[in-house]
């Protein structure tokens, strides 16, 4: 980028710098609005106040939403992590087989969440499963499974083949070399694999809203909340989600890049 | 710990890739307690047989025969075996002390034991102080160490060693050779040591066993095999040998002249019953070292001959001179190896010189 001439190299900042303003500002506007009052439509910005958040505290339409998402996640994350990883571990090295796996891993992923949606809605039916929380769960763990698998892939291909035989070389057996060698390389991957599918099931919308009973999700409950506008509570509940997802990112990030210890380098 | 008897036999092994053969019937005797180096180039099947050992992977034919037991189905985790590998596949989530612990606490060696055994296995190879680093934390040499120490805890019958000096630079390489050596000698275990390079093989090994595309071309002491070659495979690989084509001669006791674009060539072949044996007029190499050359005052009688020096190469202690030698039709490029002199060396390129070597310092080798 320093062989770039001076005018080019400005012209270049002041485009990235509208870009991000134009791109990133609308999502400070309800952290920022979320610690004053709304009156007639218009932001009051003389009183500073956490009465948003103590509105929301009281909003048992929204926690019950919120728990629900939680509930769902925490199950997705389970589900999706344990098959994500058992279906990397036994495709691993093997060649037949794995690319048409792989294909029918990542459609429920590139597909249009509503193809995906429907499609889980008619095979529920078809099998004369209910409408529930559970149809939800498995809706999001086909979803996420695509980015789980991945990750734990990635890393077992990026890990030596030789670590393995090392482990049976020095009369391991292959369950101690599971838990002792292969597992604990691979679990900075499933964190960070897990971090991401929950991140994917918190804020997934159209195929809940197929697949779903009687209870909602949080973006099922906010987008049923559009019709009739939105109430102050809700900015201070996107300002927390906001924070909470941040926290996730960096968290992922963490995991997701090896550090120094998992690459050896020579 | 007897030299002489054989630890493990390997009889007509073979081994294909799907239909690629990689090894062709191999025998290999290793005896107990000696330093074996498998030398060869890449592709010739060195470290097939290394993995055939240690059980990495299944035989095609043939079998592997440990104190006279058949091992050639026993489970890799099974083996007395322990092996160095060329990328030293340290752990690494674990801290040095328990890389090197790891083969005894996966036979459930008691804690106490094994902390005593890892301090043990860590002093041999002077790594105590770096107990608690992790692998990413140690360069080349100490990692190489760590594998070392790892691998000798289980106390093995045999340690196998996959060209574990590759990846490192030439000072640290010629410091780990020695160490290896003393280490084996302080043991006195077996070593089977992997290598392309044939300056390690020498260095090294009580025995090489020399192989290539899948052969196992000749196994003797790094003496055996670098003055008395067996085949012209052998003669190319193991250093700078003049190779001059021809045709033998009547045995003459215990040498034998060959007949060459350079004259009659007489060379000694005394405890080679298989060169006494050939026929005459059979196609052979007459070979010679090039610091078996010198420089000679006449050009007629055995073994002499005259040449225009084509470049000379300092080489430090001694001087190189590529000589082309022979008639147009038949030339023939031979080096020549003098002691390099402080004023210069005493010959010109261009000039033509009258060579020559002793019999009992050339060599045959069939064609």
């Amino acid at each position: 980028m320093n062989a770039l001439p001076r005018p080019s190299t400005i012209f270049l900042a002041a485009i990235t710098t509208l870009v991000a303003v134009l791109l990133y500002s609308p999502l400070f506007v309800p952290i920022v609005s979320s610690f004053f009052t709304i009156s007639h439509g218009d932001v009051d910005w003389s009183s500073p106040t956490l009465s948003t958040y103590r509105a929301l505290a009281e909003n048992h339409d929204i926690l019950a939403a919120l728990r629900t998402t939680l509930i769902v996640g925490l199950c997705t994350v389970v589900l999706s992590v344990v098959s994500g990883t058992l279906l990397a571990l036994y495709y691993h090295g093997r060649r037949s087989g794995r690319s048409i796996l792989q294909f029918i891993i990542f459609l429920p992923f590139l597909m249009p969440p509503i193809i995906s949606g429907l499609a889980l809605l008619i095979f529920f039916r078809e099998i004369g499963l209910e409408r529930s929380l559970l149809t939800v769960v498995i809706g999001h763990t086909v979803f996420v499974l695509a980015i789980v698998y991945r990750t734990v892939l990635m890393r077992l291909q990026s890990m030596s083949r030789t670590l393995v035989e090392a482990s049976y070389d020095l009369g391991a057996t292959g369950w101690q070399t599971f838990w002792r060698i292969i597992l604990p390389n691979l679990s900075s991957a499933m964190v960070g694999g897990a971090i991401l599918a929950f991140a994917l099931s918190f804020d997934e919308t159209m195929i809940t809203i197929l697949v779903t009973g009687t209870q909602s999700t949080l973006p099922v409950r906010l987008w049923a909340m559009m019709r009739l506008g939105f109430s102050p509570d809700i900015n201070a509940l996107v300002a927390l989600i906001l924070m909470f997802t941040v926290l996730l990112c960096v968290l992922a990030a963490r995991f997701l890049i090896p550090r120094q210890m998992a690459t050896e380098r020579s | 710990m007897n030299q002489n008897t054989d630890l493990l036999t390997l009889r007509s092994v073979s081994k294909s890739y799907g239909k690629v053969p990689v090894l062709h019937d191999i025998d290999l005797s290793i005896r107990d307690g000696e330093f074996l180096t498998v030398l060869g180039p890449s592709g010739s099947g060195k470290t097939t047989v290394l993995r055939l050992i240690g059980g990495l992977e299944p035989l095609t034919a043939g079998e592997i025969r440990l104190d006279g037991q058949d091992i050639s189905r026993m489970p890799i985790n099974k083996r007395p075996f322990n092996t160095v590998f060329q990328d030293y596949a340290l752990f690494p989530h674990m801290t040095v002390s328990g890389n090197v612990g790891y083969g005894l606490s996966v036979r459930h060696v008691q804690r106490r034991e094994i902390a005593r055994r890892v301090a043990e296995a860590l002093e041999l190879v002077q790594l105590g102080r770096f107990a608690d680093r992790f692998p990413a934390q140690l360069s080349g040499g100490q990692r190489q160490r760590v594998a070392l120490a790892r691998a000798l805890i289980c106390q093995p019958r045999l340690i196998l060693l996959d060209e574990p000096l590759a990846a490192l630079d030439l000072e640290l390489r010629r410091q780990m050779q020695e160490f290896l050596k003393s280490i084996q000698r302080e043991i006195k275990t077996t070593f089977l040591f992997v290598t392309h390079d044939q300056e390690e093989a020498i260095g090294m090994a009580d025995r090489i066993c020399v192989m290539q595309a899948g052969h196992i071309r000749q196994l003797g002491t790094p003496h055996e095999l670098y003055y008395k070659p067996n085949c012209e495979f052998v003669a190319r690989f193991f250093g700078e040998n003049n190779l001059v084509a021809g045709k033998l001669g009547p045995v003459q006791g215990e040498q034998r002249p060959i007949e060459t674009a350079l004259g009659r060539l007489v060379c000694s072949i005394s405890d080679q019953p298989h060169l006494k044996a050939a026929p005459d007029g059979a196609n052979a190499f007459a070979a010679f070292r090039p610091e078996a050359l010198h420089l000679a005052d006449a050009t007629e009688g055995d073994n002499r001959f005259s040449g225009t020096i084509a470049d000379l190469a300092f080489a430090g202690s001694s001087t190189v001179a590529t000589i082309a030698a022979g008639s147009d039709t038949a030339a023939q490029r031979l080096r020549l190896r003098i002691p390099s002199r402080i004023d210069g060396s005493a010959l010109k390129a261009g000039e033509t010189v009258s060579l020559s070597f002793a019999p009992h310092e050339g060599h045959l080798v069939l064609a």
